[in-house]
């Protein structure tokens, strides 16, 4: 059961890739998942938009989950935060699929990674936390206003780095001990800090 | 600057520049793009006609096609960048007028919050046609809007900083505003000026100080530069931005009931 829903996501997802989100119709992705149409409709009630909803959010959290493996062996915050920024922005730089939806049709992923951006910013403030703790707090800082703010920042710059190239990691660690970390922690330990 | 407002044009991508230039200043332009506001503020940029306008503006459907020759892309054009130069202006009274730094930021995000998330045509239209909205907010036009935002502001940070330092931060505003814009939370109401007030002393201006001394060594007062450069400041995109659209109406607390 959970492996055709499984399947009917990815061969939707493969359509995408090669169509675009507006033109895959489910007899596409019943077609691709070798399933007949009636078997998408049983998996996803509400049809074509419920399953492009649907794989617009395992993609996401794929995404985030790739995210997770690059930052949890780092050690120190500073390190968590700029492998994390680093590898955000290069991985969507080079999701092709991303990118030409983004270029040619954004209003078919915008909602759905906008709601879904709250479950998504609340889970990055519940990673930082224990690593700001283990760090310390500046004074007068809340832990968890502090991670949220954190979080919102780094989905931020992620998504528009604006002024900033992070591709350049001098630049990226600039950005962390600066605008993101500078008032939220209080001065980095000794032997932490690389320069 | 007209050039610069990226969202305005970009909400009017089919919108030909025409060759006779229609009467910017005409009396009837403002009165237009107010009853297009209204009529997207009760029924959305969708199901908004220009006989509605036109209706709504007390004038001709003749009269709104010799102001905006390119109908209703190009009126949907301008009543995006008639709202964010009332903002912009709206944000330089009230910041060009603050005495300290942290003033200026507090006042300038509590401004700008407020204006946006109780701007009753874009509520609707982020209730109602959310993709019309946020395709202006994500990847590139977002940069395009935090580059428009950030010039506009840093002139008015240009007293504590230097340039560099202003750009910086104006964008590291901007992102603050557009990220508790886009998904409010009841812990962080920033259109409240005691929580803005914690958000800027607590977790902003100490990375501004860090931003100015790297190594933490020693403590950096934000104190004004130069007291006769914040009198540049501002000043002149204020009255640019007054002059070309005069805030006959205003769209923020007011009209929110």
């Amino acid at each position: 059961m959970e492996d055709t829903r499984q399947r009917i996501i990815e061969a939707t997802y493969a359509c995408v890739a090669r169509w675009g989100v507006a033109k895959t119709t489910v007899e596409d992705a019943a077609r691709e998942a070798a399933v007949s149409r009636a078997t998408v409709y049983r998996h996803f009630p509400g049809g074509r938009d419920e399953l492009i909803h649907d794989v617009v959010v395992w993609e996401l959290f794929a995404f985030f989950g790739r995210l997770y493996d690059e930052v949890r062996g780092a050690e120190s915050l500073e390190a968590v935060m700029e492998r994390g920024i680093s590898f955000a922005h290069r991985s969507i730089q080079e999701h092709e699929v991303l990118q030409r939806v983004m270029q040619t049709e954004p209003e078919t992923l915008l909602p759905t990674i906008t709601v879904e951006s709250n479950r998504i910013r609340d889970a990055i403030a519940g990673f930082l936390v224990p690593y700001l703790h283990q760090h310390g707090l500046a004074p007068g800082v809340d832990p968890d206003e502090a991670g949220d703010f954190l979080a919102r920042m780094v989905l931020s710059y992620m998504g528009s780095p604006g002024r900033w190239d992070l591709d350049d990691p001098a630049q990226v660690s600039e950005l962390v001990r600066g605008e993101l970390l500078a008032g939220v922690v209080v001065g980095p330990e000794p032997g932490k800090r690389p320069d | 600057m007209q050039g610069d407002l990226r969202l305005g044009a970009a909400m009017a991508p089919n919108a030909s520049a025409p060759t006779d230039v229609p009467d910017r200043v005409s009396p009837h332009r403002i009165r237009v793009v107010d009853a297009a506001l209204d009529c997207i503020a009760r029924q959305g940029t969708a199901k908004t006609t220009v006989d509605d306008v036109a209706h709504g503006a007390g004038v001709s459907r003749a009269t709104v096609y010799r102001v905006f020759p390119g109908g209703k892309d190009e009126l949907l054009g301008a009543v995006a960048e008639t709202e964010i130069a009332r903002l912009f202006s709206a944000l330089g009274a009230r910041m060009g007028a603050a005495e300290e730094l942290s003033d200026v930021l507090v006042i300038g995000i509590v401004e700008a919050v407020t204006r946006i998330t109780r701007h009753p045509a874009l509520t609707y239209m982020i209730a109602h046609e959310p993709d019309v909205v946020l395709g202006r907010l994500a990847f590139d036009e977002s940069n395009r809007l935090l580059a428009t935002a950030s010039r506009f502001i840093s002139p008015f940070l240009i007293r504590w900083m230097d340039p560099e330092e202003a750009a910086r931060v104006a964008e590291w505003a901007t992102r603050i505003v557009l990220s508790y814009c886009i998904a409010p939370t009841s812990e962080m109401d920033l259109t409240d000026p005691a929580r803005a007030r914690h958000l800027v002393g607590t977790l902003v201006l100490p990375g501004i100080r860090a931003l100015r001394a790297p190594d933490r060594s020693q403590p950096v007062d934000l104190v004004p530069i130069a007291a006769d450069r914040a009198k540049h400041a501002g000043r002149v995109h204020q009255v640019d931005y007054l002059q070309t659209y005069p805030t006959t109406t205003t769209h923020s607390e007011g009209d929110v009931q």
